[in-house]
């Protein structure tokens, strides 16, 4: 797992283009829903002094209001940021191939390479995730075990400390349930990348045997990543709490941090990709060499000049 | 006939061996007092009962008959009036299948022993539903002259509904009895006061003296109102509690065998918290709430009376009871790991301590000025919790979110501003939410306005002159009114007028600023002769007599402010200048708009109405002001928050930032 996590940590850091890629596409996303809003909040206070103090913390009162006469737009800004989450989760799946195919190999990122293979795997990762939704269904549902071990153990009628505890269980489940099913997707994806298989119901059930047969190391690997993640958050947040100031440099500066934040995050994805890969190939090298052979000769190339 | 009460008062005295005496001399009429005896039975959920009713007439008629509330028919079945109200839904809690109760008067014996049972008649007062068995009418076969009183009997079986529902219940071993006793109405304004029990009703009683033996099993733990005299072993299984109050207008108590008792004591007044197992780590936050709330009572609002308060936390699964007011007994609610941020407790405890003062000690007619007791107490609960938890963030004040208690229920006030006015009957709101707009938000804010309109000391000194004088008097509107007025020395009948008997809104917005350079004089000058402009000798240039003398440039500042809210209300507008120079204008606010113009060496930067922030009635503070210039570094650093939260929530499939999406926002 460690040596996984090394190589993945190594090979993130050498594919930074890549990072920015990941990074590009989160922030177009973001601004597709974020620009509509600037406007509405630019109209409703922009030239207000609520719109001066909001330079400081949130003004509760102006938060309420703003909710309240502009429901409308929010209404059809929640709507579009989920049309943009559904695009966003696409395009991310759009990207992984070319992302899994330049991790594997090893080496840094090829833009050819990249964006080919992200084309050409597009297709069959949708009919993965099709045949996936089942076993999505399935792993989101463990969750559901709590309240009935709870009901079971102690009755319709459990003091609120039961179930206060068996909630927090039950949200460490549906977790936990969710991470498998990335996990295993994950492998999914590679086995389809490593093998050339057509056949996305066999990827998904070569992607669940490799997942559990390794579930040490391939939930190891997420678990550490998911960690770090938290982690990072926990660093985050009072450094962004920090940078309240109405001023300039403090709006700068907590943007910077922000920004920050998102591209490491980027850069664990990516890191999980390639320890995941790394693992995938460890495993199994000689069907890995095969295909990293064949990846060179599926690249699209460039027109002849 | 003048014999009578002083016989009736021996009789009933006679029933109560042993009872103290609290109050030497009484602190209100005392024109309905009990002695109930009752029984509870934790198999069929039910509660036999005698009740003796000692009521004096102390009006100047002839009372010809009695009526009575029988609350607990609310809850008989769907055809009630509370129940065809209500959905058979009330704050999310719905009756169990087999969790109806009611209330079932037995033998109505008067004092020389006729039965007058079969005179009971069940009335609708307040709509056409013959179902409804809420109120019953005793015709009394001789009147009752202005000074007698009469002793009555009565036998009753109470069914509590389960899980408690509308405040009064049973929850397994857990029991919250309120409303529970034949209950006699209130004769008032010449005729009797005792209104069906709605969905958004509460409650209207005459003070009295309560004697009270409870039996339930002896296990249990009990908390009632008024003080605990005796408690008997009766080697059966069961102990009977005697509690007695006085100058009470209800009694309410609870029993359960899982009670977790802790106490403590403020100016004088034991506080005892009855704590769920489950809650026990919050017991000690529970009796800090309730000294918090009794020490500022005291300080603001003058002398709680009573020599106890009882805090009850409802068990699980009984949310039905929560939040409650009784005298001398409230409930509050809370859940397992509420945490200190999230002040819920506080504000609970704070708000149904002031039902002591505002529902009990000044008992106004909850039914049709609720006002007075919901909108008051929900008044001086802001206050409280934004003196001792403020400025901000005392309501909620977790992960970096900051809201106020005021802030937290304003915003319930701007989804229903105008649909009712303030006073009206409860039950006749045009929904459950306008009755909560209008007998706490909205009053709380129309009070909040008027202690920034007057200023604190006076608004303290009205409140305590009103507690003062109305203890014990059942107050109006009106009364209130002609204290604040009293004290504050002005007539303040045109705010009441506005905020209390109209649905008008108050809004005042800075529509229009602009500020420009005057203008250099051009054209003729209105002093020259008409044959020397003839001459044309002036003709396009500077006029003579009207150029400024120096040569600064002047700018014409103009700013319009508009009323876009019926409510009529005096405002104040800032106006400041790129000097710095600010300037105060006062407006009586009567007219649609208004206009102010400036003449200065400096730009204008910004013009805002209510600069203080004193008109919290206003349901639109982000118009009150206008800039000339834009301001995107506010805008901006929202936007920048806003950006973050969304990209975080696109990200969201890995889970990693549940807390910064929160973080994020604020």
């Amino acid at each position: 797992m460690l040596s996984s996590l090394l190589k993945g940590i190594k090979l993130s850091l050498h594919n930074r283009r890549l990072i920015f890629v990941y990074y590009l596409a989160n922030l177009v996303f973001a601004l597709i829903v974020m620009v509509p809003f600037r406007s509405t909040l630019m109209s409703f206070a922009g030239n207000t002094l609520m719109g001066e103090k909001l330079a400081g913390r949130m003004d509760m009162d102006f938060a309420v209001e703003f909710i309240v006469r502009n429901s409308t737009t929010l209404g059809s800004l929640t709507f579009l940021l989920l049309v943009a989450a559904w695009l966003y989760w696409i395009f991310n799946l759009y990207l992984s191939g070319g992302a899994y195919v330049v991790l594997a190999s090893g080496e840094t990122y090829d833009p050819v390479r990249f964006w080919g293979n992200a084309g050409n795997y597009f297709g069959r990762f949708i009919r993965l995730f099709l045949w996936s939704i089942p076993l999505l269904v399935v792993f989101y549902c463990i969750q559901f075990v709590v309240p009935l071990v709870v009901r079971l153990v102690w009755g319709s009628d459990p003091y609120q400390s039961i179930l206060w505890w068996s909630r927090w269980v039950r949200v460490g489940l549906a977790y936990w349930g969710i991470l498998m099913y990335l996990i295993v997707f994950d492998y999914a994806r590679i086995f389809a990348i490593m093998t050339d298989e057509p056949g996305m119901g066999k990827a998904l059930r070569r992607g669940f045997r490799f997942s559990f047969k390794h579930v040490v190391t391939t939930f190891g690997i997420s678990l550490t990543l998911f960690a770090t993640g938290f982690l990072m958050l926990l660093v985050y947040n009072p450094l962004a709490d920090a940078l309240h100031a109405p001023n300039v440099f403090a709006i700068v500066a907590l943007l910077i941090v922000q920004q920050t934040y998102i591209f490491l995050r980027m850069a664990l994805r990516l890191t999980l990709y390639a320890s995941q890969a790394h693992l995938y190939q460890k495993h199994h090298p000689k069907r890995t060499e095969e295909k990293l052979d064949s990846i060179q000769s599926v690249v699209i190339q460039p027109a002849s000049e | 006939m003048r014999a009578l009460p002083l016989l009736c008062t021996i009789l009933f005295a006679g029933m109560c061996i042993a009872q103290p005496v609290l109050f030497p001399t009484p602190l209100s009429p005392r024109i309905a007092n009990y002695n109930i005896d009752v029984r509870l039975d934790v198999q069929t959920r039910t509660l036999k009962g005698r009740e003796t009713l000692l009521w004096f007439n102390k009006s100047a008629d002839t009372i010809r008959e009695l009526q009575f509330h029988l609350y607990l028919n609310a809850f008989r079945n769907t055809k009630s009036t509370f129940m065809k109200e209500s959905g058979v839904s009330v704050r999310g809690t719905k009756i169990d299948e087999d969790g109806w109760g009611f209330i079932n008067v037995g033998n109505i014996t008067t004092a020389s022993g006729e039965n007058v049972t079969q005179q009971l008649q069940y009335i609708h007062p307040d709509d056409d539903n013959e179902n409804d068995k809420t109120v019953g009418r005793l015709p009394l076969s001789q009147g009752l002259a202005p000074g007698d009183s009469i002793l009555l009997n009565i036998d009753f079986l109470d069914r509590m509904p389960q899980p408690p529902f509308a405040r009064t219940g049973a929850k397994e071993e857990y029991y919250f009895i309120g409303q529970w006793f034949p209950k006699v109405g209130v004769y008032i304004d010449g005729k009797w006061n005792c209104h069906q029990f709605h969905a958004t009703t509460e409650f209207f009683a005459d003070f009295g003296v309560y004697n009270v033996h409870m039996t339930v099993p002896e296990k249990n733990i009990l908390g009632a109102t008024g003080i605990q005299v005796e408690v008997r072993n009766n080697g059966d299984g069961t102990a009977t509690h005697f509690y007695h109050a006085e100058d009470v207008h209800d009694f309410a108590w609870t029993t359960s065998p899982e009670f977790v008792e802790f106490t403590g004591e403020a100016e004088g007044v034991k506080i005892r918290a009855l704590m769920q197992p489950d809650h026990i780590d919050q017991g000690a936050r529970h009796i800090e709430a309730a000294k918090t709330a009794i020490t500022y009572f005291h300080k603001w609002y003058g002398t709680y009376p009573f020599p106890n308060l009882t805090v009850v936390d409802p068990r699980r699964g009984a949310a039905g009871s929560g939040g409650m007011e009784y005298p001398t007994l409230i409930t509050a609610g809370t859940s397992y790991g509420m945490p200190e941020g999230l002040r819920f407790v506080e504000l609970v405890v704070i708000h149904e301590f002031g039902h002591n003062y505002w529902y009990h000690l000044l008992a106004s007619n909850e039914f049709e000025e609720t006002w007075m007791d919901e909108g008051i107490n929900t008044y001086t609960e802001y206050q409280i919790m934004n003196d001792r938890y403020g400025p901000t963030g005392d309501g909620i004040d977790l992960f970096g979110l900051k809201i106020n208690d005021q802030q937290l229920f304003r915003s319930q006030y701007l989804l229903l501003p105008d649909v009712d006015p303030a006073v009206r009957n409860a039950w006749q709101y045009y929904s459950g939410g306008s009755y909560g707009t209008n007998s706490y938000v909205k009053p709380g804010l129309l009070l909040s306005t008027l202690h920034n309109y007057l200023g604190k000391e006076t608004m303290l000194k009205i409140m305590r002159t009103y507690v003062e004088r109305w203890s014990f008097k059942h107050p109006k509107s009106k009364d209130f009114i002609a204290v604040a007025n009293e004290v504050s020395g002005q007539n303040l009948d045109w705010f009441f007028d506005q905020a209390l008997y109209t649905n008008a809104v108050l809004d005042y917005a800075v529509d229009q600023v602009s500020t420009r350079p005057v203008p250099k004089n051009r054209g003729f000058d209105i002093t020259r002769s008409v044959d020397s402009l003839a001459a044309g000798s002036n003709e396009g240039k500077e006029s003579e007599g009207i150029s400024s003398s120096d040569s600064t440039t002047m700018y014409l500042s103009e700013v319009k402010i508009r009323r876009l809210g019926a409510f009529k209300f005096p405002v104040e507008l800032e106006v400041r200048f790129e000097n710095g120079e600010t300037t105060r204008e006062k407006w009586d606010g009567l007219e649609l708009w208004k206009k102010f113009t400036y003449t200065r060496s400096s730009r204008l930067v910004y013009a805002t109405v209510d600069p203080d922030h004193k008109v919290a009635l206003d349901v639109n503070f982000t118009n009150n002001s206008k800039t000339i210039a834009t301001h995107e570094l506010g805008i901006d650093k929202v936007a920048v928050r806003f950006l973050f939260w969304v990209q975080s929530m696109l990200d969201l499939p890995e889970w990693l930032n549940i807390t910064a999406l929160f973080d994020g926002l604020f």
